[in-house]
């Protein structure tokens, strides 16, 4: 479980242009279950899940990771609890590269590169054997049928067919979280229903997910367990599970 | 397996097509570059070993050679004025040395004439070095002409020809008789072209050629130590054509590092963004730059250093040949000794890789610090 | 088929820096063979070396045979200094390898 207590975020502090992208936000994310932050754009979702996915620090407030494998993080609390706020970048990105997928609002593939190679690139730092490793990233392509396109420059394939790759690479790294920012964005009405039936596999293997999204598609979904309204950075209904 | 090692071979992997994305560039990068340490690599090559065959082949020249000198301008020796050096403690020999130049106006190329009584050839007949017999296309045999100094024709038969490995010090010599040779320049008989000197103890060169410049004012003692330290000067770094080419290689060099470091394009600063908010560190990105720049830098280096060594010691340095002749037209063909220098190759290393690498990474350093949700904004 | 994982054109995937590296490897063992050849041809030009040498002691030479084209090149160690200014004290070298070959420095005052 996530769990946020009174997290602040705001840029360029103490300069004039200083500007609040997420302000007093506590919240809990359920283990297991598919959360949706629902708003307008500008609300703070995606300054939000940056924070969420260690990619961030909060200006205030505390983040706390509730039963992560800890073994290796300092300052594990009881329970395998870490609170993430204090730790160094490098372990910092040591459990975002272990638990977290990200996918972005426009994909963020690498141009000119293989579909393979943008699958694998997250693993890349990681120092795992080669052999293990394109393996994985070649049966995650065919999980999501397009193997085909191993070998292809990601310029040459469809909005669909990068998104999917988007996602592949998203899972190379065998996250327990996955983060999407407004992954139907450039999706017509049927490639946006095929994604919201990966992430009812996703939640079917037990993979906590994070979604930022205004459409309604994706929070009036209901496969949606708990969702999250924002406006100008707070927090304005919260929709759970009861 | 080894999860350092193998993070850096994803990481080289990813370097590598990260360079072959930018195919031509990175191609025509690689061959300039390879082309100027080649021919930084290739200059080094060949001077070192010049010098090396000079000092080791010069080691028996005379240990010293008096000249005379008249109103600053070399000029004939007065043979008596060795029966005075003679007399110095010190000097065992002294022999007379009779040589000069001939200008071949048939070819258009400058010959030495001279004398020796170590197996003279017999009168009326020459033994030329062999870069002569190609010159003018003679063999054993055949007759030279030669004028004298009256413009009359001077026959002279081929007697021998000096060996082709002897070209490095005798390509351009014609070795006569005496009597022929003051024949022909009507070369005064009481005069040699300069004295060589044999000395017993060669502690004592130095303060016989100061009593030599002393009794003889008019003369000029040149000793064996500063004919050898002349080719430790030949190609001297520090001047004409050496610099120019000098300058050219690192100039291009500046311009590739300048390309380098006046910072990232848009979009390679945004793919190292992609890089960190996908899960790379920024010393994982740093690594990235590293490997590309090295890539590039130490392929130039060595190849270009093996292209060198071939180049001055199985090609004897066919692409410096025009600027070494010059205008003659009698040029030597010799088989260098190769001489590799670890110091001047290990600072050749040093300048070369070492610099490129480091305009890869710095320019990459801000951009790979940024933080990973800077990419999620984009 | 989609369960065999093949490179470009069939051939099995080699890594890009696999190749890289076995690049490097010949590279350095061509070097390091290079620096043999420079032992074996040292050795090997001794005969013609001493041949040389002796020639230079026979007929008491004193320079290399390396620029023809104008006296105080042929022999720069026997140069004297003016020869490349007896046209005009300012007159700059006429042949290209004077530009090579500076004047010997000479470390005594002649009179």
């Amino acid at each position: 479980m996530i769990e946020l207590q009174r997290v602040t975020k705001s840029f360029n502090a103490g300069k004039s242009n200083q500007f609040t992208a997420v302000q007093d936000v506590s919240l809990s994310i359920e283990p297991g279950r598919v959360t949706v932050l629902k708003g307008p754009s500008g609300s703070g979702k995606t300054t939000l899940l940056t924070l969420i996915g260690c990619m961030a620090r909060p200006t205030s407030g505390r983040i706390m990771f509730h039963g992560l494998n800890t073994a290796s993080f300092p300052g594990a609390g009881e329970a395998g609890e870490v609170e993430i706020t204090s730790l160094p970048e490098r372990f910092l990105t040591g459990i975002r590269r272990a638990s977290f997928g990200f996918i972005f609002q426009h994909f963020n593939l690498v141009r000119g590169i293989t579909v393979l190679e943008n699958v694998m690139l997250p693993a890349y730092p990681v120092g795992e054997g080669h052999g293990i490793m394109r393996k994985r990233a070649l049966r995650l392509l065919e999980m999501f049928d397009i193997s085909r396109h191993a070998l292809s420059r990601v310029d040459f394939l469809s909005g669909g067919e990068s998104q999917r790759v988007a996602i592949a690479r998203a899972l190379i790294n065998n996250p327990s979280v996955i983060i999407a920012d407004e992954p139907t964005a450039h999706l017509d009405t049927m490639l946006s229903r095929e994604f919201m039936g990966i992430v009812g596999s996703f939640k079917n293997e037990g993979k906590t997910i994070l979604i930022a999204s205004h459409d309604p598609l994706v929070y009036d979904s209901p496969l949606a367990d708990k969702v999250v309204e924002m406006r100008d950075g707070r927090i304005t209904h919260d929709v759970g599970p009861p | 397996m080894n999860s350092s090692l193998e993070r850096h071979r994803n990481i080289v992997d990813f370097a590598l097509s990260s360079l072959l994305r930018r195919k031509g560039k990175n191609i025509s990068l690689l061959a300039v570059y390879t082309l100027i340490v080649f021919v930084i690599a290739s200059i080094i090559f060949f001077i070192q070993a010049l010098k090396r065959e000079a000092s080791l082949v010069l080691k028996d020249a005379p240990d010293i050679v008096v000249q005379r000198l008249v109103a600053g301008r070399h000029d004939l020796i007065p043979v008596v004025y060795g029966d005075k050096i003679a007399s110095i403690r010190g000097v065992s020999r002294v022999r007379p040395r009779l040589w000069g130049y001939y200008y071949d106006a048939a070819v258009g190329a400058n010959y030495t004439l001279m004398v020796t009584d170590n197996q003279p050839p017999a009168e009326e007949s020459i033994i030329i070095g062999s870069g002569v017999a190609r010159t003018r296309r003679l063999a054993e045999g055949d007759l030279m002409t030669f004028r004298d100094s009256s413009g009359s024709p001077v026959l002279l038969t081929v007697e021998k020809i000096l060996p082709a490995a002897s070209e490095l010090v005798a390509a351009d010599l014609i070795i006569m008789a005496d009597k022929d040779f003051r024949g022909m320049f009507t070369f005064p008989r009481d005069r040699a072209t300069d004295l060589a000197l044999t000395v017993a103890n060669p502690r004592e060169i130095t303060t016989i050629a100061a009593k030599i410049a002393q009794r003889l004012p008019d003369t000029r003692p040149i000793l064996k130590s500063e004919i050898l330290r002349t080719y430790d000067s030949v190609f001297d770094w520090r001047g004409g054509m050496l610099i120019v080419m000098l300058s050219v290689a690192v100039l291009s060099f500046i311009i590739f590092a300048w390309d380098k470091a006046t910072g990232l394009s848009a979009e390679e600063r945004k793919e190292i963004g992609i890089l960190k908010s996908i899960g790379w560190e920024t010393a994982d990105v740093l690594l990235l730059k590293f490997w590309e720049g090295t890539a590039i830098s130490l392929s130039a280096f060595l190849v270009g250093v093996i292209l060198a060594y071939c180049h001055v010691f199985f090609f004897s340095a066919s692409l410096f040949e025009q600027a070494l002749k010059g205008w003659a037209v009698l040029y030597p063909r010799f088989r260098l000794t190769p001489v590799i220098d670890p110091y001047q190759l290990a600072v050749l290393f040093f300048l070369t890789v070492i610099p490129y690498t480091v305009t890869t990474i710095i320019p990459s350093w801000r951009a790979a610090t940024v933080d990973p949700d800077a990419a999620m904004r984009s | 088929m989609k369960g065999e994982r093949r490179g470009v054109k069939g051939l099995p995937n080699v890594r890009r820096s696999t190749i890289f590296f076995i690049f490097i490897m010949i590279s350095i063992l061509l070097f390091a063979s290079l620096l043999l050849h420079a032992r074996q041809s040292r050795i090997r030009s001794k005969a013609t070396l001493t041949a040389n040498a002796e020639m230079v002691g026979r007929l008491m030479l004193t320079d290399l045979c390396l620029f023809t084209e104008a006296r105080y090149t042929r022999h720069p160690s026997m140069a004297d200094l003016h020869s490349p200014f007896q046209d005009h004290p300012f007159a700059m070298d006429h042949f290209p390898s004077g530009s090579l070959v500076s004047p010997p420095r000479f470390h005594r005052e002649t009179p």
